[in-house]
């Protein structure tokens, strides 16, 4: 499983990190973010790469899980 | 990597908010905004800067406690607030953060309007916008170039709860200051454009529409001219009959525009509507969600402003711009620029820092800096075209952005 951390970074990092990981196509992939606008994005841009998106919030954090 | 959608189910929210942000700010103008004016987040803290800080910067005609300021970051607040995605966090940068926010608000007033009202004059048929348009899509890319050469701010962190409710609390502040100019009385320093206030000569003669003299202090109305206290005709009869009136003056009622500035403040959080990130996404990502919003704005705000009889087509009398397209190009570029490097233009930085966002609350309060200098240094325009010193303020800027992109650059230690 690919993991990204995004946590903290303004936009358009978040966007960024996720796309280059994807590039290698990987079945499973985690991204930690903290804010809502980059939970947002990340989940959409997921989501439009193919993969089902489960977001799971602890505390301070969103877990974005992307599978396909 | 596979097939990627490039447009998503999002771009229909986004465009959705941009319709709407679009209609209401051409709606605002129909209720007593200025012209292609009904929403601008430069020219709206310009004006509050004018009111604190305006006798000094000599902004008699452009002081006002814009309303709909104050109900974007209470809107957005509390939409982050229900959603739980008020967050208190800060930390990345801030000194640049506010560097960049002060040169973007300087650049726009060269311009005449930031990032959001470009798209707001495209939608009033003003056609000298375009070429902020087009500065835009330049400062863009040359964000992008930066942004793949790995320019970062560094990361926020999570912060002390009170560091996350600076911009709310600046927004009571605000709040509290319209509503004892409005109800009670202005404070003794503070400047206040009256209603419907006249330029006769911009910035150095200002009448009110009864015809009292409040720029020079010491001038009288003889005859229907305006005279110095020595008996220079500062203007003539016919010039002040015929003057126009300040964009300060023209306002939509307070509690219109406090609501319509929630309701911006709400489609803005819940949509993350951006006015550069469109263009910055579809280059740097090839996504184009973000790109519905500002396409949204321009169909709702010229919808809007067909419907109040407001749409004018050209590029002459457009009201609050000037004809100066590589003064434009040039000011929208750094401006552009300025809102990549900062992570989103003046909407979303004071979104951000109405969702706890410290970062964001120091790029607007280095907007608000940087209007109060720009009017006191003699930089912002006015429809006449360009400040004298215009140009030279932009080639320091573009020194100070190229110096923010090198330093923050990736070094291997």
């Amino acid at each position: 499983m690919k993991e990204v951390d995004v946590r903290g970074l303004s936009c358009p990092m978040p966007l960024m990190h996720t796309k280059k990981a994807i590039e290698d196509d990987p079945t499973e992939i985690l991204v930690h973010a903290d804010s809502g606008t980059a939970k947002a994005n990340v989940v959409a841009f997921l989501q439009d790469a193919g993969y089902s998106v489960s977001v799971d919030q602890t505390g301070e954090e969103y877990k974005i899980k992307g599978a396909r | 990597m596979a097939e990627r959608r490039v447009i998503g189910p999002t771009a229909w929210l986004v465009g959705g908010a941009g319709l709407f942000i679009g209609a209401i700010a051409a709606w605002l103008t129909s209720q007593g905004n200025p012209g292609n004016m009904g929403l601008c987040i430069a020219c709206f803290w310009r004006d509050i800067a004018g009111y604190f800080m305006g006798s000094q910067t000599g902004q008699a005609g452009l002081a006002y406690i814009r309303p709909e300021i104050i109900g974007i970051m209470l809107g957005a607040l509390a939409a982050a607030l229900i959603t739980k995605e008020f967050r208190p966090r800060g930390g990345s940068a801030p000194l640049l953060r506010f560097v960049l926010g002060f040169i973007f608000m300087v650049a726009a007033l060269v311009f005449l309007g930031c990032t959001v009202r470009v798209w707001v004059r495209l939608g009033g048929g003003d056609l000298t916008a375009i070429w902020g348009a087009v500065g835009i899509v330049i400062g863009v890319v040359i964000g992008v170039f930066v942004l793949r050469k790995g320019f970062n701010l560094g990361r926020a962190k999570q912060l002390a709860a009170p560091l996350g409710w600076i911009l709310p609390a600046i927004a009571v502040v605000l709040l509290v200051f319209a509503l004892v100019t409005e109800y009670g009385a202005k404070p003794e320093w503070a400047t206040l454009t009256p209603a419907k206030g006249k330029a006769v000569v911009p910035g150095e003669v200002v009448v009110t529409t009864d015809g009292d003299v409040i720029k020079p202090a010491d001038a009288t109305l003889v005859d229907g001219a305006v005279v110095a206290a020595d008996g220079t005709v500062l203007a003539d009869a016919e010039k002040v009959a015929s003057a126009g009136a300040m964009p300060g003056g023209l306002r939509a009622a307070l509690w219109i525009s406090l609501l319509a500035g929630a309701a911006i403040g709400v489609a803005a959080q819940r949509s993350r509507f951006c006015s550069i990130g469109g263009i910055r996404d579809s280059i740097l990502v090839r996504r184009f969600d973000l790109l519905f919003g500002v396409v949204g704005l321009v169909i709702g705000a010229t919808i809007v402003n067909m419907l109040f009889g407001q749409y004018n087509l050209g590029f002459e009398g457009q009201p609050a711009a000037h004809n100066d397209a590589l003064g434009s190009i040039a000011a929208m570029t750094l401006a552009g620029l300025a809102a990549v490097l900062m992570g989103g233009c003046p909407l979303r930085q004071m979104i951000m820092g109405s969702e706890g966002d410290a970062d964001g609350a120091i790029a607007v309060v280095g907007m608000f800096a940087g209007a109060g200098f720009s009017h006191w240094a003699g930089l912002a325009s006015s429809g006449a075209g360009l400040g004298d010193n215009a140009w030279l303020a932009m080639a320091v800027m573009a020194v100070i952005l190229g110096a923010i992109a090198f330093i923050k650059r990736p070094r291997v230690a």
